[in-house]
This record gives C-alpha cells, structure tokens and sequence, in this order.
C-alpha cells in the first residue's frame, strides 16, 4: 500500500490519474444504474465527449512542453486561427492539396514559435509578455490576412476526409490525431534525451548551464513544438468543423493552460508529464459532459472548470507533501 | 615543485571596472591534494574560482594544465580541458528530477536517435551511488532530488563528479547550507576523493572545517594572494589571524 502510494506520489500524473480515474468510474456506475436519466455510456454522447477534446488536447501538449521548460505561450489560441485559415486559403485560393496546405499550416506555427522563442531569448524578457503581445498580434493578423468573414473549409478528396474526419465506432478521427500526437510526445519528452533537457532548462536552469544544457537553444525547441501543436490543433478541428470563424481561438489558450496545470505540470516549468495533460484535457471535457448529462445550464461549465483548476492543484500538492 | 602540480595559474588578473577582483594571482593545485581557499568578503575567492571554472576570463596571465599552457574561457572547455567541476552551496542539481536524471543531466547515454538508455543509466546509477563516495540513506536512484537532505544532494552532485572522472573539484562554500552532521559527511567525502586521484579546492569561511580537511592553505584578501603554508606548517591561530587582519 505504501508502495503505491509512494508511486503515485512521484508521479507528476498521479494526482490527476487518481482523480480522472475516481470520476470515470462513479460517472460509469451512474450511467449503468440509470440508463435512462443519465446517458454517459450512451455511444453518442462518448462519440461528442472524444470528438470534442482533441483540439484543445493537441495545444495542450505544445503548451505543456513549453511549460516544462519554464516559459508560456498565450498566442496559441489566435494562432491557432491564423494558422487554420492559412491552411485554408492555401487550398482554396492556391488549389495546393490539403496535405500539402496543412504542412505549410504548420510550419507556420512552427516558424511563428521559433519567433517569440527568438525574441524571449534575446532581449530576455518574459515569455508572458511577449506572447500576450502575439496573441494580439496574430489575431490582428487573422483579421488582415482574411477579413473578419468566416470561412468555409471545403476539400474534394475523400481520403484526407477520412483521415481527419472519419471514425471507428464511436472514436472519430481527431481524437486519433489526439492521442497519436500524445504519443509521439510522450517519447520525445520522457525518453529522448531532449525531453530531459525540457525539464532540466526548465526546473533549474542554473543547473543546466552549469553542465553544459544552452537553455535558449532548449527553449527555442520548446516554442517550436508550442506553435506548431497549436498549428495542427487548427487544422484538425477546422476539417472536423468544415469551416473557421476569424474571431475564434481566443480564450483556448487560457484552457490549454488550465489543462497542464490540472495535469500536474508546474507554472514555473520543470514538472509535468504527456500523460497528465492528455488527462487534464480529458477531465474538462468529462466535467462539461457530465454537466450537460445532469442537464446544468451551459453557462455554468465554467465555473466548474475554475473550481476544478484550484482543486487539481490542491490534490497535485497535497499529495506530493513529502514528509 | 612544479612538475607536481596538475593546475597552475599565473599572474592572473582580472579587473571589473575599478575594482581590481583579481591582482596577480598565482594559484596552484596539486596532484591529490585538498587545496583551502580562505578570505574575508570580497577578497576575490570567488572571482578565482569562477576564473578556474571558465565562467569568467582573466584580463592577464596563463593558466597551465599538466604544465602546458592552456587557454580557459568557456565552461565547457574547463570541464573537456582540465576536468574541473564546480560544486555550489546550490548544487547544480534539479530537484523534480530523478537522481538518474540529474547524474546523466546533459550527458544521457542514448541510441543513435537521441533516445535513452534508461536500464543502462539506471544500473550505472546505482554503480555511481554505491561506489566511491558512499552515499548514505540514498535507496533507488528512481528518487527525486527534492526528496533528498542539503547532505545527499552535495554528495550526490560530488559522485557525479567523479563518476565522469573528473580531475578537480572545486568547491564553492559547500557546507554552508547544511547541518552539522552532513557537513562531517560532505568533508568525509572530499577527503575520500583524494583516494580517487580527485584534487578539491574548497572555498569556505569556517575555519575549523578547513583545518579538518585541507592540506594546504592559501588566504587572499583584496584580490591578492597574502599567505600560503601547508597544513604541517602552519596552526589554526596563524591562519585565523591572516584572515581577520585588514
């Protein structure tokens, strides 16, 4: 028992685990018990819940990296958008393919990354300030690049359809992209030697020059995976959604953040886990559902997201206390 | 003499502004040997030692590795060139993260795509914990750094050190944030190195600790070299004296 509890307390996702898993399971007993009333194990409603969190659980990850290594970014939510419509205009002015526009739309939001991560490097300032200034700015430059219309996303090819919009069941293809993503940076962050630089930059960076680690090159990677998570987040619901609103976008970067922190990753960088964002997401969004499943006005959800915020944090604290 | 002596730096200065940190400087350090580096506030010890650690460059002189002329200015080259590491009283230590993790901290051992080798770190770990500088009350190398006292976390950033095979340790007040009782460890430890080919230059202002373990003294004030005498010629009056005098 005190093993366990020993493991789950070195865990950066224990905490957040133990809660998801405590709230899936009374969620599951309701949803046996009262089939009728309370409908979570209905095959719609898990369809909506997983079609609903990868986008915000794609940005998720990038900020969480980000936020491992010390630094913020804010700008993810518009550039999210801008990088989405950049994608867009790609296939239907440009007629390029939609793979192609996507990994064009990505790159932007990588070279977008690697510009606040420059300008945080060399005029050291805080990250806080210069991408509160870029979240304005590639808003600005939504509204330039396009106009403030909303755009209809529309693609001929019926394979790319189903890569980015189709489903298995009740899983829909985002929610793939989602966890495929997780994955791919749950071994960059936990076994590449890159990741442990992330934490190291990030939870002592005296240490880390001290033995050698450059920071700023460690954290110019960092913003590039934050701007380009935030890039693909924006294709991805934007297929799924068939269309993009310019004024969208603002306000999930805040969510993001939220979802790190209710994962466990530290505000001032050096603590956190893939897992525990992929969690974190998961938990708004399970929040929201069962609001809705208990027929609560929606304009309470996020009240609830707040209350769940500082008690994550608590039980994250709490539970790793050392004695 | 000089034949023996693993580091030597001569006539080294180094100004800041107007203030001369550094005034024609010749330090050495010996084959095995606990070098103690006393001095009141401001007598430019840490300035020697960040010169040492190639954090600062000196303005003037020539620093000689193994007797040959070296050129020191980056800490990495301190680290390839002469093997020097640099213990602080805030260890260069990450506190959520593993012990693994922070002995292997920017050297991982990885395959050729950068991943980690993390059963090969782990038993090298434990090989670097158990041997050497014993590390007391420290079970799995899986615990995090902050779970650990000011004692062991000294101890385990000296075992790193070691482990990759470095040459000359210098310590920059390492005991100064610790209890009494592991500060005993920490000295312990320093002196156990010796043993390791391992030379260590300890910056402290506790004097009784110095006594204990060095085998030589050598006192600065205003940025001077004022008295240098080995342990068998010298008492703890004489250096007190030296270092509390204006």
């Amino acid at each position: 028992m005190k093993k366990f509890i020993d493991n789950i307390r070195s865990k950066p996702a224990g905490g957040i685990l133990l809660l998801f898993c405590t709230i899936q399971v009374v969620a599951i007993i309701a949803g046996l018990l009262y089939p009728e009333n309370f409908r979570y194990l209905n095959p719609a409603n898990i369809a909506v819940l997983l079609k609903s969190m990868s986008a915000l659980g794609i940005m998720a990850i990038g900020v969480g990296i980000l936020m491992i290594s010390g630094e913020f970014d804010l700008s993810v939510g518009t550039l999210y958008t801008f990088c989405a419509i950049v994608t867009a205009t790609m296939v239907k002015e440009y007629a390029l393919s939609p793979y192609l526009a996507m990994i064009i739309g990505i790159i932007v939001g990588i070279i977008a990354g690697l510009i606040h991560g420059n300008i945080v490097n060399r005029f050291t300032i805080p990250s806080f300030i210069v991408t509160l200034g870029a979240m304005l700015l590639w808003k600005g430059g939504t509204l330039l690049y396009h106009g403030a219309k909303s755009l209809r996303y529309k693609y001929e090819s019926e394979t790319y359809k189903t890569v980015l919009t189709g489903d298995i069941g009740v899983i829909d293809a985002s929610f793939l992209w989602f966890i495929g993503v997780g994955i791919v940076f749950y071994f960059i962050v936990h076994h590449h030697k890159i990741g442990n630089h992330f934490f190291a930059v990030g939870g002592n960076p005296e240490a880390a020059i001290a033995i050698g680690i450059n920071p700023k090159r460690v954290k110019l990677i960092a913003f590039s995976i934050a701007g380009g998570c935030a890039a693909l987040s924006g294709v991805v619901a934007m297929s799924r959604v068939g269309s993009v609103q310019p004024g969208g976008g603002l306000g999930l970067e805040l969510e993001a953040i939220a979802a790190c922190v209710i994962g466990g990753c530290a505000l001032m960088g050096g603590r956190g886990s893939i897992l525990g964002i992929m969690l974190g997401t998961a938990l708004i969004y399970t929040i929201q559902d069962l609001l809705l499943l208990l027929r609560a006005p929606g304009f309470y959800f996020e009240m609830f997201v707040g209350g769940l915020i500082v008690l994550a944090v608590i039980i994250n604290v709490t539970i790793r206390k050392r004695i | 003499m000089s034949q023996l002596n693993y580091y030597e730096c001569k006539n080294v200065s180094k100004r800041y502004g107007n203030l001369t940190a550094l005034d024609n400087v010749d330090f050495h350090i010996g084959k095995n040997e606990v070098v103690g580096l006393l001095g009141d506030n401001g007598a430019g010890k840490s300035t020697l030692i960040k010169m040492m650690s190639g954090v600062v460059a000196p303005d003037t002189g020539n620093v000689f590795v193994d007797g040959k002329e070296t050129k020191i200015s980056t800490r990495k080259q301190s680290e390839e060139v002469a093997g020097i590491e640099t213990i602080y009283q805030n260890s260069a230590l990450c506190d959520d993260m593993t012990i693994i993790r922070n002995i292997f901290m920017g050297r991982e051992i990885t395959n050729l795509f950068g991943f980690m080798d993390h059963k090969k770190m782990e038993d090298l770990s434990l090989e670097v914990l158990e041997s050497g500088v014993h590390i007391s009350g420290i079970d799995s190398p899986l615990k995090e750094i902050g779970a650990l006292s000011g004692g062991q976390k000294q101890a385990v950033a000296i075992a790193r050190a070691v482990y990759f095979k470095r040459k000359i340790l210098l310590l920059d007040e390492p005991t100064s944030a610790l209890s009494v009782r592991e500060t005993e460890r920490v000295l312990k430890y320093v002196t156990e190195l010796k043993s390791e080919n391992v030379s260590s230059v300890i910056v402290t202002h506790n004097l009784y600790h110095a006594f204990q373990v060095c085998d030589r003294f050598v006192v600065m004030s205003h940025g001077k070299v004022i008295f240098e005498k080995n342990k068998s010629d010298t008492n703890l009056d004489e250096v007190t004296e030296q270092v509390i005098k204006v």
